[in-house]
């Protein structure tokens, strides 16, 4: 049994003629204890994937099972309890209280379980002791860097014990030293044997992973198992092979990884001119010099 | 309480902290509507004390009897009733035959008239401002339980025809003297004797009409003669032999008053309680008005509740959603925003509590008004404040648990 398996997925925004189509029928399943980078352009669907497997939202069509229960047509109060024991999530932004200290911020999930008062600053505390930031218990997430803050709201995602972890471009806002910290934190919690899966837009961070998902107008256009501590193969190529000579080239981003998808058939060009307003592309240009140096 | 409730009063006691402005400024609308509605109820349960006192230094044996229906039936009527103790606004009015009849009643000792004699007083070169001259007879101080201080209450021979028997403060602003006695008055071309002077009569503010110590008491049968006919009497005062036959009393001139009316019951016959309820069913209802009146500023404060919890429900709109994809469920969610918002209107209510506090000592201290504050006005408006909260925090709660989750992660 998968832990997460997704079949014909779709995902209708509006209605009438300003329906957008985020996901159109995928069929995903994962197991558990993979580490799975999903990447794709923006606009892609990735964000909609990763809020349906999180049960923040709910597909149009299709069936999801998690565990296998199915979720697909739960009632909001279900979910939510469903969130609360089985998934943990991340964000970009790291999304902590900004009122509350530290551990109080780890301990926020249990407080939902109904967990004592004492017994939540016990896991809590752990929790911040397994991502190194013990000492920062009592500080407010304004005094953190980006990399403890990513790590407290990590420790946060993990405090419930939650079977899969949803990291939504956790390095999105972190510069390289901070991003491998946190990537770092997550290879740790995987190695124990948890399940991760996260959104980015860096093929360099393909490396921590066990499998890569390329996504492309909602729609899964590769699927690639892959090596720890290696860049996917997929990846790699526009790493070192697509010259990013030109603004234009950077502004193309990850979508002219797309051309180097082998079963997909895109017209890359016209869509490397339609969307050229991706944020990560700075982001792969530092990558490749870096790549480029080994 | 649960963990989870326990967490969210914390919760909302540090937000209430952390943006303290913003939440005295919205406590206010709270604070003085509290404020008001203890401090007029307060009052009115002070006045209300204070005409029960007024009615108990009469003796608790004490019957009177009111012409026309004022009372019970007609408590309801606030324009009838600008004096509240005596009944001066009564249209209809008794009569000697109707004294006469108390007086042979069964089991009444005494009865005494009350009648206004309208005309001015002048004493040597002053003019009696602030008071009456009342008609009465020999057995008033009897009646109210009442001495005289200096000198003599007149008798019902003609001998004293012409004598008066004043309240304590026209001995002073009169005559400017505290034992006036002999001196003399004119009233409607009649000269008057000062023949004694009351002991002081407790008052309340409310009733200054009914205040004896701004009477002049003249013998009835003088009155007659001087108005030329018959003196209309605005109450009659009567005892009964032993105060325990209190109720046969009442009974038996009820019985023969009917009598003498031919059957007609255009007058009341009040016992002490039954006259102590007379005046406070006015009072109270008059006090629950001013205090319906006050209520509208609690009204006003729960809006303002609203306002600012909706700001806060926006602005938090990202919280809400972290909440929700951490495991809150809806539910959750609205209990947190209303528990907020009751903590807010609760502490409104608590220092409205002391505020309202302090304004009675202030009024005891420098006013003659002694309101009272009951444990249960206390607690009913602590109460009434957390209700507020809740009732105006649920719309903006109820906003907040419905937010879609993944709108509100993106919410900026």
């Amino acid at each position: 049994m998968s832990l997460i398996e997704l079949s014909n997925v779709s995902k209708l925004y509006g209605f009438g003629d300003a329906t957008t189509l985020a996901l159109d029928e995928v069929s995903l399943s994962i197991e558990e204890n993979e580490f799975v980078a999903i990447m794709g352009p923006s606009g892609c669907g990735k964000s909609t994937l990763m809020n349906l497997m999180g049960l923040l939202d709910r597909p149009t069509h299709g069936d999801y099972l998690l565990r296998g229960r199915y979720v697909s047509k739960l009632r909001a109060s279900q979910r939510a309890k469903i969130r609360r024991d089985t998934v943990g999530f991340v964000f970009q932004s790291f999304n902590l209280l900004p009122r509350m200290t530290v551990l109080e911020n780890v301990a926020l999930p249990l407080v939902y379980k109904g967990v004592s008062l004492n017994k939540r600053i016990k896991q809590a505390s752990a929790m911040l002791d397994r991502v190194g930031l013990r000492n920062r218990e009592y500080f407010y997430p304004r005094h953190l860097s980006g990399g403890q803050a990513q790590c407290a709201a990590i420790a946060r995602a993990l405090v419930n014990d939650p079977s899969v972890i949803i990291a939504d471009e956790p390095t999105g806002n972190l510069d390289s030293a901070n991003s491998r910290l946190v990537m770092e934190l997550l290879s740790d919690i995987h190695k124990t044997g948890g399940t991760i899966l996260f959104v980015t837009h860096n093929p360099e961070l393909t490396r921590y992973a066990t499998r890569v998902v390329y996504m492309h107008d909602g729609a899964v256009i590769h699927d690639e198992q892959t090596v720890i501590g290696e860049v996917a193969a997929t990846a790699r190529r526009i790493m070192f092979t697509v010259p990013t000579k030109t603004e234009e080239d950077d502004l193309a981003g990850v979508s002219l990884l797309m051309k180097h998808v082998p079963d997909a058939t895109l017209d890359t060009d016209e869509s490397a001119k339609k969307s050229p307003k991706k944020k990560a592309k700075p982001r792969v240009k530092s990558k490749k010099t870096k790549g480029s140096k080994k | 309480m649960s963990t989870l409730t326990r967490g969210n009063v914390k919760m909302a006691l540090a937000s209430v902290r952390s943006t303290k402005w913003r939440s005295l400024l919205t406590m206010l609308g709270i604070i003085i509507g509290i404020v008001s509605v203890v401090m007029v109820v307060g009052i009115g349960e002070g006045v209300k004390r204070e005409i029960a006192h007024q009615i108990d230094q009469f003796g608790k044996d004490l019957i009177t009897v009111r012409p026309g229906t004022f009372g019970a039936e007609d408590s309801n009527n606030i324009g009838a009733s600008t004096d509240l103790l005596f009944g001066l606004n009564s249209t209809t009015s008794l009569t000697e035959k109707d004294l006469k009849a108390v007086q042979e009643a069964d089991n009444v000792r005494l009865a005494a008239p009350l009648a206004i004699v309208p005309g001015s007083v002048k004493a040597d070169d002053e003019t009696m401002k602030n008071g009456l001259v009342l008609a009465t007879n020999a057995d008033l101080p009897q009646a109210l339980n009442r001495s005289v201080s200096y000198g003599d209450f007149f008798g019902s021979d003609e001998e004293t025809a012409n004598v008066a028997v004043i309240g304590r403060n026209i001995a002073q602003s009169l005559f400017h003297d505290q034992v006036p006695l002999g001196r003399s008055f004119t009233f409607r071309g009649h000269q008057f004797i000062v023949w004694g002077v009351f002991n002081e009569f407790k008052s309340t503010p409310l009733s200054p009409a009914s205040n004896f110590n701004n009477a002049i008491f003249i013998p009835y049968k003088t009155a007659e003669k001087i108005i030329g006919n018959e003196v209309q009497m605005y109450s009659i005062l009567a005892k009964p032999d032993k105060p325990e036959d209190n109720k046969a009393a009442v009974n038996s001139i009820h019985s023969s008053l009917l009598a003498t009316h031919g059957g007609e019951e255009d007058f009341r016959v009040l016992d002490h309680d039954q006259s102590v309820a007379a005046s406070s069913d006015v009072l109270e209802l008059l006090t629950t008005m001013i205090a319906a009146v006050a209520a509208i500023s609690l009204l006003v404060g729960g809006v303002g509740i609203m306002n600012i919890m909706l700001a806060s429900v926006t602005e938090r709109t990202r919280e809400i959603g972290v909440r929700k994809a951490i495991g809150a469920t809806n539910r959750q969610i609205l209990n947190q925003f209303v528990l907020e918002s009751a903590v807010l209107s609760l502490v409104g209510g608590i220092v409205g509590v002391l505020v309202s506090l302090a304004g009675v000592f202030a009024l005891r201290a420098y006013t003659s008004l002694n309101p009272v504050i009951s444990l249960e006005a206390i607690l009913l408006a602590t109460g009434v404040s957390l209700v507020i909260g809740i009732i105006f925090g649920a719309t903006p709660a109820i906003r907040a648990a419905h937010k879609d989750p993944i709108e509100a992660l993106r919410h900026e």
